[in-house]
């Protein structure tokens, strides 16, 4: 098969024709979900399918990251959907970018706890006396 | 009769008595900088890691405090009211360095991508992100926790960490963060995203993954 024309693809297939031991992204072992790590024929071909129509991995990543701070498109957001079909990396990544946002709004209220650092007396007596005056 | 015992549930009782008796400001100042100093130079602290600035809070934030406290009222706990002043002080404190240095980092981790992807664009097997255990509600509770989470904070270079911090932590709107900062939308998003990059890897080594760790 043939690229078409000039057009940029995000991923080039014919770079990515199966290799005996690689294939894009397959199930680690601890996830059970579709499309597993020993693909079929069938299954390979969809994941070839998904990956010339969806970004590449670092792409998925920056628009995760970017999805955290405005609205995505749509179009963008079945993208990423798809995607996950068969890269459940990503979509790890996804929830470990909500993961961290829930533990970081949480963080402020442990610091009292966490943090040993203390005003040293000095900058106390100083402070006292600043609000003497 | 001290009005005022210490620690949270104190600050209660003490705005129960206060409404009933009017006056105890006189001393109260002074009573902060013990019971709340510490809470509000280590949240400072985090937030702008040098201890001289952090100190300078502090004082802005009582000295601020003493003069509105007539309109404190009691309505929230002394130390959230204070810790809401320290928050507008920071805010302070990053708008006027904004303004006078250049806040964009964008040399952090720019050549990152590299180990985790194949030239292709998908992730090194080995690299990918592992499941994260435990859930984010049990892990709450653990101090072990909080301090890789401050650990990791810490390795975070400082423009970067505060913009991750006013974005996950405050809560702020990425077009406000831009306008205290004076930089552009662009920038901020390579920036956070980048932090995000590296405090997960971060977290992943260290706790996660991290096969010492007693989950």
């Amino acid at each position: 098969m043939q690229p078409t024309g000039s057009k940029t693809r995000r991923c080039n297939i014919n770079k990515l024709k199966p290799l005996p031991d690689w294939t894009p992204n397959p199930r680690p072992p601890d996830d059970d979900s579709l499309f597993q790590e020993h693909r079929s024929w069938l299954q390979l071909q969809i994941v070839l399918l998904i990956c010339r129509f969806t970004p590449t991995c670092p792409e998925v990543i920056r628009i995760l990251s970017l999805g955290m701070d405005k609205d995505l498109p749509l179009i963008t957001r079945i993208k990423l959907r798809i995607h996950y079909l068969m890269c459940s990396f990503c979509e790890r990544y996804a929830k470990q970018l909500k993961y961290m946002r829930t533990v970081a709004r949480e963080f402020p209220k442990k610091i009292g706890e966490i943090s040993d650092a203390k005003l040293p007396t000095e900058a106390k007596e100083r402070l006292k006396e600043a609000l003497l005056k | 009769m001290s009005l005022q015992p210490g620690g949270i549930q104190g600050a209660m009782t003490k705005t129960a008595v206060e409404r009933g008796t009017g006056k105890v400001a006189a001393t109260d100042p002074e009573r902060w900088v013990d019971e709340h100093g510490d809470l509000l130079y280590r949240y400072a602290l985090l937030r702008v890691r040098k201890p001289e600035i952090a100190q300078d809070l502090v004082q802005e934030t009582l000295l601020a405090a003493m003069r509105s406290y007539e309109k404190f009222a009691g309505q929230s706990l002394v130390r959230s009211w204070l810790c809401g002043i320290l928050k507008h002080k920071l805010g302070d404190y990053f708008r006027k360095l904004g303004r006078e240095t250049s806040f964009t980092d964008l040399e952090f981790l720019a050549d990152e991508c590299s180990e985790k992807f194949v030239p292709e664009g998908y992730w090194v097997h080995m690299n990918g992100p592992k499941e994260w255990k435990p859930e984010v509600d049990e892990v709450m509770h653990r101090d072990e926790f909080w301090k890789v989470m401050r650990e990791c904070l810490g390795r975070l270079p400082d423009r970067v960490a505060t913009v991750f911090m006013m974005r996950e932590m405050d809560e702020i709107e990425s077009k406000e963060i831009c306008a205290t900062l004076s930089i552009s939308e662009n920038n901020l998003w390579v920036m956070l995203h980048r932090a995000r990059m590296a405090l997960r890897k971060c977290l992943a080594t260290n706790w996660f993954e991290n096969p010492e760790v007693q989950h």
